[in-house]
């Protein structure tokens, strides 16, 4: 201690006898920030950038290279992969990516619809109940998202194989031939979709019910009197910022899911996930991939831009994502 | 119980005329150690160790705009109790944060004890603070909380224990010292954050509105308990506050500040009766204040009517210029006659409302186009209604001249 | 419509989602206790599988491996995420826009891209310079990367929590920089730290699509040995290390919620 008593001393005279104390200290304290900053932050941002933008960079650059031996990317630059993407291959138009693109897109719409379904009433009637039993409600709803998604989804292939109480449901409904088990097929990654999803949705919902303003819902039932007139003019326009913050939470990964189209739906089943997976995994072709993740960066960000929009209507409660 | 708190306080004072103080507290070593000799042989003198506080010049700004301390020169006397008051924004808490080392001024000198501090960060000062939100660590008990500055300074943890105990002793915290931050009141988390920095000894104490947060009754027996402390202790203490009647209760001398300078230092009485200008005067709620549109000696035409003040006024005054001039009248120095009454210093008016207090009643006053508040203290005579033609009799001795 | 009937309905759909819910994971917990080799008949009960899963020396690396891969990586993604919430505390006056963005990305990318890039790049870097093959190293790099942003705005809100006048009384107190790191910042966001360290520690173990991507022939996982477990068909094996799995999740889960209630009283 003494020694950096001294230190403080000649530090005192050095800036006495230099005359301009009132820019050094400033400065000084400037500098030592900037220093500071620069010491907790860089190690983290240093990581990310390196370990995470590079390489996405690098993806993107790869999306616009040609494809080589093994699947790797190789030089001039072109536009091929994205051609293949949209089904003009070798050998002419074929409409087997477009298809599954298009599947991709149908099976977000359908599952995003579905969560929302089921979701609305659900966060609704947690918002009844009495506020101690909510968290652990709420809790109740997301504790198996918790669990490893490989796992939760090969849970549904025990529940949806042949043999089993649901398959010979379906049969003997007619839905499908004896058996056969209700996977792979696109229904059943509809079914893990939701199943995945759900609490995405419940939560940012459950939100926005609990903000709602009952005054304006009884003023409602006042003039309607109808309550599905209630309803909707005074409930679901509340509750659309949490839906539209559920909508891209939920939207979004789905668009990009790889494991439950691969494990329940099978070679009909694919989504662009599994399109993308396959170009890397089977080293068939990097490019194609690269163009196929360059269409999921996009949606995300899209999906990121109206998040930030909802943000704002709700008064800057980005925060509420995680 | 008072021997007790009697012999605890007693224990206090001795480890702080011992020299203990601010520098041989723990392994510091060498200069510091004969400084502080040196230092304790010089108080000595004054028999106690308080520190005195010289500010030259000091200036801060913050951004490109805010002029938080426009040079400010203040002496502070050791032993003293020092209040800086001001609205917010005045500069008063950016002063205190100097003192403390907690924001570097931008220019300007600051002096600790005869020792000149300004560059010397906050853990290397024999200056503590007692924060506005107490600032108590959640993550320690009452007692590790007290023990944390000692702890920090190096000393052994027998001695460290002792000091806490004393500190508990003398501030009564009784059982609370094995509480839990959390599990205590605004209260009793206050005491806690006085004891926490008393038991450092410092050379100065910082109280930077501390009593702010507290309800109207337990903040006046603090004040009384705070007081009660700085005496015994003789203990230098610099309290910030916005609050006037705060100030005048509890210290030696105040500095009334705004926009970043000095509007007046004086004891309160100084402050409160003689207000150096308009800014003090309304600060310390005045609202009789009116302009002087001539005066010829002593005598003012003001826009409430003639006025006659003692020489000695005018002297301190401004001679001749009345441009932004104005005369003070407080409610209080007032008497009203009921009816018209003839005199100098008579001012004829008419009550338009009346508040009764109980122990005096307040009364509004229309004279001519202007209004003037009165106090007058209620000894069971007959008091004014509303409506009633009175007249109000100013005493010249009373009477303030000061400067927009 | 009458309300009372209304609310019953509700309270109807609320249990059958619950089961919806947990269905899955109840079928694979009660099947991995079936004596029988059957997804779909439950025979009778047996600790068979569990008893076979201890004598297979693939599982028994994959146990090693992630737990190696969830405490080193939650570890360093402790460390650095710290620094990160830190330092976004300390700075938060400042415009930071690009340093939110930055901790966003791990977060909002989609993980197939996350992992694809990734194993992209770590191909390329190996190829070029030898380093970077894939294996257990190349997959900490990965589970830190997704791991730093959570330990970063947990230890950053842990801060904003914080009354800002402690940080200057511990100066005020005689702390030296390194005594207010020890004896204040540390002990005061311990919590924090603790929680950060379990929720980095589940979501490594949870992870599946970075890790595959990112893993070498001799660094399987756990959810990648499920997984590759899976493709070969279903067997009443996997149900019994699923379960482990969830038990596992489950255990960590219960604690972290004991820390953060102790926190809160």
């Amino acid at each position: 201690m003494s020694t950096s008593d001294t230190r403080i001393l000649s530090r005192q005279r050095a800036v006495a006898n230099a005359g301009g104390a009132a820019i050094s200290t400033r400065s000084r304290a400037m500098v030592m920030e900037a220093r500071h900053l620069l010491f907790t932050v860089s190690p983290g941002a240093a990581w990310i950038i390196v370990f995470l933008v590079l390489p996405s960079v690098y993806l993107m650059a790869v999306a616009f290279m040609s494809n080589g031996p093994y699947g790797l990317p190789q030089m001039p630059l072109s536009v091929d992969s994205f051609k293949q993407l949209s089904g003009f291959g070798f050998l002419g138009w074929s409409p087997g990516n477009l298809y599954t693109l298009l599947r991709s897109l149908w099976q977000t719409f359908l599952s995003t619809v579905l969560v929302v379904i089921v979701a609305y009433p659900i966060a609704y009637y947690i918002t009844t109940c009495r506020e101690k039993w909510r968290p652990i409600m709420l809790l109740a709803v997301v504790v198996p998202s918790w669990t490893n998604q490989v796992i939760r989804t090969f849970g549904w292939m025990n529940l949806l194989a042949p043999d089993t109480p649901l398959s010979d449901l379906a049969s003997a409904l007619g839905l499908i031939s004896p058996n056969m088990g209700l996977y792979p097929s696109n229904f059943a990654v509809t079914l893990g979709l939701v199943y995945n999803f759900l609490p995405f949705m419940v939560l940012p919902l459950y939100a926005a019910f609990e903000k709602l303003d009952t005054a304006q819902v009884e003023a409602a039932q006042d003039l309607y009197a109808s309550p599905l007139k209630a309803f909707w003019h005074a409930v679901f326009p509340q509750t659309l910022p949490g839906l539209l913050a559920g909508v891209v939470l939920v939207a979004i990964p789905a668009f990009g899911m790889y494991v439950i189209p691969e494990l329940l739906g099978g070679g009909k089943g694919m989504m662009l996930g599994n399109l993308v997976a396959t170009q890397f995994a089977g080293g068939s072709n990097w490019p194609l991939g690269a163009a196929g993740a360059i269409l999921m960066l996009i949606a995300t960000f899209i999906g990121l831009f109206a998040m930030r929009r909802i943000g704002k209507r709700l008064g800057g409660g980005e925060e509420v994502v995680i | 119980m008072t021997e007790m708190t009697t012999s605890a306080h007693s224990g206090v004072e001795n480890s702080l005329h011992s020299g203990a103080g601010s520098g041989s507290l723990g392994n510091e070593a060498g200069s510091k150690a004969l400084d502080a000799a040196h230092e304790a042989s010089r108080e000595n003198a004054s028999r106690r160790q308080a520190s005195s506080i010289q500010m030259r010049g000091l200036h801060k700004r913050f951004g490109k705009d805010t002029v938080a301390l426009n040079g400010v020169d203040l002496d502070i006397e050791a032993g003293e109790f020092f209040t800086l008051l001001g609205p917010s924004g005045c500069g008063k808490t950016t002063m205190l944060r100097i003192l403390a080392g907690l924001e570097e001024a931008d220019d300007g000198r600051l002096t600790i004890g005869g020792k000149d501090v300004t560059e010397v960060p906050p853990h290397h000062r024999s200056v503590n603070t007692v924060f506005q939100s107490y600032a108590l660590f959640p993550h320690l008990s009452v007692r590790e909380n007290l023990a944390f500055g000692l702890k920090m300074r190096g000393m052994p943890q027998a001695q460290r224990e002792q000091k806490v105990a004393e500190i508990a002793g003398f501030i009564h915290l009784g059982d609370l010292i094995d509480r839990r931050i959390d599990q205590l009141s605004g209260g009793q988390k206050q005491r806690i954050a006085l004891a926490r920095a008393l038991v450092c000894e410092p050379d100065v104490l910082l109280l930077d509105e501390p009593l702010s947060a507290l309800d109207a009754g337990l903040r006046s027996q603090l004040q009384v308990e705070l007081l009660r402390v700085q005496k015994r202790l003789g203990m230098t203490f610099v309290f910030v506050t916005h609050d006037q009647d705060e100030a005048m209760v509890m210290s030696d001398r105040i500095a009334v500040l705004n926009g970043g300078n000095i509007q007046q230092v004086g004891a309160p009485r100084d402050v409160y009766e003689r207000p150096a200008n308009a800014f003090v005067a309304r600060f310390m709620g005045h609202d009789n204040l009116y302009r002087i549109t001539a005066r010829q000696g002593g005598r003012l035409t003001t826009e409430i009517g003639e006025l006659e003040v003692e020489e000695q006024e005018i002297e301190e005054g401004n001679q001749h210029a009345t441009q932004g001039e104005l005369v003070l009248i407080r409610p209080e120095t007032l008497d009203l006659k009921p009816g018209r009454v003839e005199g100098v210093n008579h001012l004829p008016g008419r009550i338009t409302e009346r508040l009764y207090r109980g122990s005096h009643a307040e009364f509004r006053i229309e004279i001519g186009s202007v209004v003037l508040q009165a106090t007058v203290n209620n000894r069971g005579r007959h008091l004014p209604e509303v409506g009633d033609e009175v007249t109000v009799v100013v005493a010249a001795e009373d009477l303030v001249t000061l400067s927009e | 419509m009458n309300k009372r009937n209304f609310k019953r309905g509700l309270k109807g759909f609320w249990w059958l989602t619950i089961v919806f819910l947990y269905l899955p994971l109840a079928v694979v917990m009660l099947f991995s206790f079936n004596a029988a080799n059957s997804a779909a008949h439950f025979t009778g009960f047996s600790l068979r599988w569990y008893i076979k899963l201890f004598g297979n020396q693939e599982i028994i690396s994959a146990i090693g491996n992630t737990l190696v891969l969830a405490i080193v990586s939650s570890v360093i993604a402790l460390v650095i995420g710290c620094l990160i919430g830190y330092g976004m505390y300390r700075h938060r006056h400042r415009k930071l826009g690009w340093l939110i963005i930055l901790i966003y990305l791990p977060i909002v990318l989609p993980d197939i891209v996350f992992g694809i890039s990734e194993m992209a790049f770590f191909v390329q870097i190996h190829q070029l310079t030898g380093f970077l093959k894939p294996g257990l190293g190349t997959m900490i790099i990965a589970h830190v990367t997704f791991e730093i942003p959570f330990v970063a705005l947990i230890v950053y809100s842990r801060f904003v929590g914080l009354d800002p006048s402690l940080f200057e009384a511990a100066k005020d107190l005689y702390a030296t920089p390194f005594k207010r790191v020890m004896h204040f910042m540390l002990p005061t966001i311990k919590p924090a730290l603790i929680s950060a360290f379990f929720l980095s520690f589940t979501l490594s173990v949870d992870d599946f699509v970075i890790s595959f991507f990112t893993s070498g022939p001799e660094s399987a996982t756990l959810p990648i040995y499920i997984w590759s477990a899976i493709k070969k068909g279903i067997s009443p094996e996997i149900n019994a290390i699923a379960t482990l799995m969830i038990g596992g999740v489950a255990l960590a889960a219960v604690m972290s919620l004991l820390l953060n209630r102790r926190r809160a009283t």
